[in-house]
């Protein structure tokens, strides 16, 4: 759900998604289900129910985030947290409390307790605890009196009177089931397994026996996102720059083994120095390629600090370091081959030669150059920090200049005729005679960026008598556009 | 030196080899090197072409002729990096004010140079331009570097040009003219009227090339073509240019046989020894 609008929760409101036949409703809350809707209605359909309803659109990207975030939150009951995935409706956690629930008094007492947690947080929920993940899912959603704590095998009896659809099956099985009549767990515990094994794919009796304990079902737990950081209390306050690389030089060696053993290396990385007097000053380092050496880490911050020199107070030193990577990326292990040694290592070594650069006369200052597609020559390439997009062949019926001015200058020409060739122009208080030039090539305004109407523009390459060459255009068609056009120097030829 | 004179050379191009040897800055060959293509040209460079770890100078000959010396410049790190693998960029570092405009990705690619393997690297002053071009030399990285910078003492060329020297890459440098440094080449260039193609439209660049100052070279004057379609360099006809035959050929009298072989010696005598001055006052500096 967006965040960005506020929302009356005593009103009916819906989250849709786009479906077959316009978008339909996600989700809904108490008070539009009041009003009569359900998940799965047009929203069409829905407006004409309920009067003031708040639509919003859902998103299930931050839907999954938040639910990730919750189930990292859960381990606190136990190490084994399992969000939900597409199948279970992606909207709750398994909680493998197996040796867990003493430590919080029992079962029913970790229940009631993260029932009132979870209900703090404004999150209605409904509990269950069995001894399969498939019964305890089946219990939460399906059973009248949640939460509920199933003791062990009374599966099969707990299932029984519940619906298929508690049996997490794709939708197709659950159509073709309702159709054939089947419409509790129990009436497919009754029948015979040869037949439904022979009709349906192996899902539905895996489901079963997920649920009723007879197969396995491994869980995938939710893994925190490693932490690299090291921190280093001196005894003495250290006040130079030299002495704040050599800590930082280590505190980049104590992290190597973390990211080795992860396969990482670090994209960002934040110096944090601790002064003396409680002052904290941060200093943030980007990388083009991940890296795990402390050796170039080292030489950016040395870089970094030059740069930053008149901001950075030492004042009375500082008592602690510490160094944490932000940002961490994979790093592709790679065959080291000795005969190619050389050749392998250049990407990195460009790299390497980038960030320093960068970190010495700052980020902006390194740029690399990008094709746009536009007519326009101003708009056609943009200078980025990183771009490794193919450049077209160079048209040699329309030459582009090796300078283009940062801005066109307006420049005073004389032409023999309106729509013709300059014969003579000054610009930047220079006159220069026109010997030879060549057009015009000619660029209409791109009518679908703007709403003003950009004047066509008429663009000659000209040569004046000492060799220079100089692109001039003429801003606006004659009659159409203009009646006085005007003159402009865009560009220079080698 | 010992083993100068344990193995003797014999003959009189051994001899000349093993001296230049002796002569060159620390000794170091540098053998590989970038021709031109044009045998008139590459005859007054020692190595029939470029050198390719060392320091070369370009300067236009009046403020308007900037984008013919940048060109000039472009053109050479075009043709350069045709030869080396696809994937080593090249850095251009300019100072502010150093260049005339943006240098613009498709002008580039006009040059036959991949505006893809370019790093423009916009310095906020001379001096950090003089130590991104450093930094980027010792890296190795680059299969060029190219400058634009304003002011550049002595001292600063010969740390430049050591780094050159040290990662064999070469460092192609647009400068103000007339300024003291330990180029290897310096070259002096104006723009030219090129001669139309045969439809009548305005072809390639071309340059009155002057070749002011050459380690171990002679210097000359040339009226060269960049052609865009095959990327070579190519000599204009002389008498497609009225200006050209104006200026005053710096080349040899013509003379034949002995006669010829002594001003070559000569010339490169005094070349020599006007190279070396500087270097000894260098070294002086740096000694006291």
């Amino acid at each position: 759900m967006t965040g960005h609008e506020p929302v009356d929760p005593e009103e009916p409101l819906i989250l849709i998604v786009d479906a077959a036949g316009g978008p339909r409703i996600a989700a809904l809350n108490e008070a539009a289900e009041a009003a009569g809707l359900a998940v799965q209605d047009l929203l069409a359909d829905a407006r004409a129910k309920a009067a003031a309803l708040q639509v919003h659109r859902a998103d299930p990207v931050a839907d999954d985030a938040a639910l990730r975030r919750l189930a990292l939150w859960a381990t606190r009951y136990t190490p084994t947290v399992s969000p939900w995935g597409e199948a279970e409706g992606a909207d709750g956690l398994f909680l493998d409390v197996t040796g867990a629930a003493h430590l919080f008094g029992g079962e029913a007492r970790l229940l009631a307790d993260l029932a009132a947690r979870l209900d703090r947080f404004g999150l209605p929920a409904r509990l269950a605890i069995a001894e399969t993940a498939g019964a305890a899912w089946a219990l939460a959603r399906f059973h009248p009196a949640a939460p509920v704590i199933l003791p062990a095998g009374a599966e099969a009896q707990a299932l029984a009177p519940l619906p298929i659809a508690a049996l997490r099956l794709a939708g197709d099985t659950r159509t073709t089931l309702r159709r054939l009549g089947f419409k509790q767990i129990g009436s497919l515990m009754d029948n015979p397994r040869a037949p439904f094994a022979a009709r349906f794919a192996a899902e539905l009796l895996r489901r079963l026996d997920q649920a009723l304990g007879r197969t396995a079902e491994p869980l995938v737990p939710v893994v925190a996102p490693p932490v690299y950081h090291s921190l280093r209390y001196l005894i003495e306050p250290i006040v130079t720059q030299a002495a704040v690389v050599a800590v930082a030089t280590r505190l980049m060696k104590d992290l190597v083994h973390a990211l080795v053993r992860d396969g990482v290396g670090a994209r960002i990385l934040r110096l944090s120095l601790y002064r003396v007097d409680g002052e904290v000053a941060l200093i943030d380092i980007g990388l083009t390629l991940p890296t795990r050496s402390a050796e170039h880490v080292a030489r950016l911050i040395d870089l970094k600090l030059e740069r930053i020199a008149e901001t950075v107070e030492f004042g009375f030193g500082f008592e602690a370091l510490g160094l944490a990577v932000t940002a961490a990326a994979r790093i592709e292990p790679m065959q080291t081959d000795a005969a190619a040694v050389g050749e392998a290592a250049h990407p990195e070594r460009c790299a390497a030669l980038i960030d320093n650069l960068r970190q010495r006369l700052g980020p902006r200052r390194v740029r690399q150059l990008k094709p746009v597609a536009s007519h326009i020559p101003e708009r056609a390439e943009v200078a980025c920090m990183a771009a490794d997009e193919a450049w077209p062949e160079p048209d040699e019926s329309r030459p582009r200049p090796l300078f283009l001015l940062p801005q066109a200058e307006p420049a005073d020409v004389i032409a023999e005729v309106p729509e013709g060739p300059p014969q003579r122009f000054r610009w930047r208080g220079e006159i220069h005679g026109v010997v030879h030039a060549q057009g015009p090539e000619r660029i209409a305004g791109e009518w679908w960026r703007s709403r003003t109407p950009q004047p066509t523009r008429d663009y000659y390459l000209v040569e004046d008598a000492a060799g220079h060459r100089f692109w001039l255009y003429r801003e606006g068609l004659y009659g159409r556009e203009t009646n006085a056009a005007r003159w402009f120097v865009h560009g220079l030829f080698a | 030196m010992p083993s100068f004179v344990a193995n003797r050379p014999r003959n009189r191009a051994e001899i000349v080899h093993e001296l230049r040897r002796l002569m060159a800055w620390d000794g170091v060959t540098e053998t590989r090197a970038l021709p031109f293509g044009l045998p008139a040209l590459d005859a007054h460079l020692p190595q029939g072409g470029l050198t390719c770890g060392a320091l070369h100078e370009a300067a236009p000959e009046a403020p308007g002729d900037l984008p013919a010396a940048f060109g000039f410049i472009v053109a050479i790190a075009a043709t350069m990096l045709a030869r080396v693998p696809p994937s080593a960029p090249v850095l251009f570092v300019t100072a502010p004010g150093a260049l005339a405009g943006t240098p613009s990705g498709h002008g580039f690619n006009r040059f036959g140079l991949d505006p893809a393997r370019v790093i423009l690297v916009e310095a906020a002053n001379d001096r950090q331009a003089l130590w991104a071009m450093e930094e980027a030399l010792r890296s190795a990285a680059p299969a060029a570097v190219v400058g634009a910078v304003g002011r550049l003492d002595f001292r600063a060329s010969q740390r430049l040009h050591f780094a050159a020297l040290e990662s064999a890459r070469p460092l192609l440098l647009l400068r103000p003219p007339g300024m003291p440094s330990v180029a290897v080449t310096r070259w002096h260039i104006a723009a030219a009227r090129a001669s139309p193609d045969r439809f009548g439209l305005i072809g390639g660049p071309c340059w009155r090339v002057t070749l002011e100052r050459c380690r171990n070279g002679r210097p000359g004057q040339w009226l060269v073509e960049f052609d865009h379609a095959s990327h070579r360099f190519s000599l204009a006809a002389a008498l497609a240019d009225p200006t050209f035959s104006r200026v005053s050929h710096p080349a040899l009298p013509r003379k034949r046989g002995k006669e010829r072989e002594e001003l070559f010696r000569k010339r490169e005598n005094e070349d020599f020894s006007r190279d070396r001055k500087p270097c000894l006052r260098g070294d002086r500096a740096r000694a006291g």
